[in-house]
């Protein structure tokens, strides 16, 4: 696997959506290419950072309770 | 919108009411988080969770105990959220392609004068926030399903109730779009393109 087949990769790499065999090609690329590991500890770290900052608020009390008051 | 939820149809019985209602509410947080996101505005998503609860609620025979009620929530959601503040099918809409490729990181290397993971622990957590909020919806709801919620590709195809290869490229684009508000906003507050200034 060359640089650019990594970089194509990278996306569906990280949503952990690829075939096995096609998780270990990259795995080895990663290994031996610093900057496309690089590359992929910096998309890895943003998915991470939205997920952190969208899951801040939690639902308002009076919400969850007319919700009970609706399923119970 | 139709009137049977999109996912988990047929075979099975039926949750028992209070396990259902039980694990319902145990999504409460991630529903009303969702529902921010999408409608931007508190108020209209206290009312988008409360409708689709009573929609489950409605439908709850619907519901196959044992599969993803995550899902099947978000996906009644989003129709829901669709019908009611956006006035029609998604699918009817033609999303503006900015098709210019943009990759955050190659940005930030070539210009930041401070490592790449750095400039992503400077941006506030309200401005990435934003950043997803000034998604279009159609771009904001796959982020949402795959990035923030972690649904699969398939899972995330269900809900929005279109082809994995359609979740795959909404998703490419709302990164990039995600990416280029964000290098914006590295811009302006000064985390970025100090790299000239620094060597001179």
């Amino acid at each position: 696997m060359n640089c650019q087949e990594c970089v194509d990769r990278l996306e569906r790499f990280v949503d952990r959506e690829l075939s096995t065999s096609e998780v270990e090609e990259i795995k080895q690329h990663l290994d031996d290419c610093p900057p496309c590991a690089e590359r992929y500890q910096f998309e890895t770290s943003l998915k991470r950072l939205v997920k952190v900052c969208c899951e801040q608020e939690t639902a308002p009390p009076v919400l969850r309770e007319k919700l009970r008051q609706i399923l119970f | 919108m139709a009137e049977t939820p999109p996912l988990n149809r047929g075979g099975g019985p039926p949750a028992p009411p209070l396990a259902f209602a039980e694990e319902a509410m145990s999504h409460l947080d991630t529903l009303y988080r969702g529902a921010l996101r999408l409608t931007r505005n508190p108020d209209r998503a206290e009312d988008l969770v409360q409708d689709t609860y009573v929609r489950a609620l409605r439908y709850q025979h619907s519901y196959q105990p044992g599969t993803n009620m995550k899902a099947w929530l978000f996906a009644i959601m989003r129709n829901l959220f669709w019908d009611r503040f956006k006035g029609g099918r998604p699918e009817d809409l033609s999303l503006d392609d900015d098709s210019s490729d943009f990759a955050l990181y190659d940005r930030i290397k070539d210009e930041s004068a401070i490592p790449e993971d750095q400039v992503l622990d400077r941006l506030a957590a309200h401005e990435v926030v934003e950043a997803v909020e000034k998604l279009p919806p159609l771009h904001r709801e796959v982020v949402l399903l795959v990035d923030v919620e972690g649904f699969s590709y398939k899972d995330a195809a269900e809900v929005l109730g279109v082809p994995i290869g359609t979740v795959m490229s909404r998703l490419h684009r709302a990164r990039q779009q995600l990416q280029r508000t964000l290098y914006d906003y590295a811009l302006e507050s000064g985390i970025v393109g100090a790299k000239d200034r620094a060597a001179s």
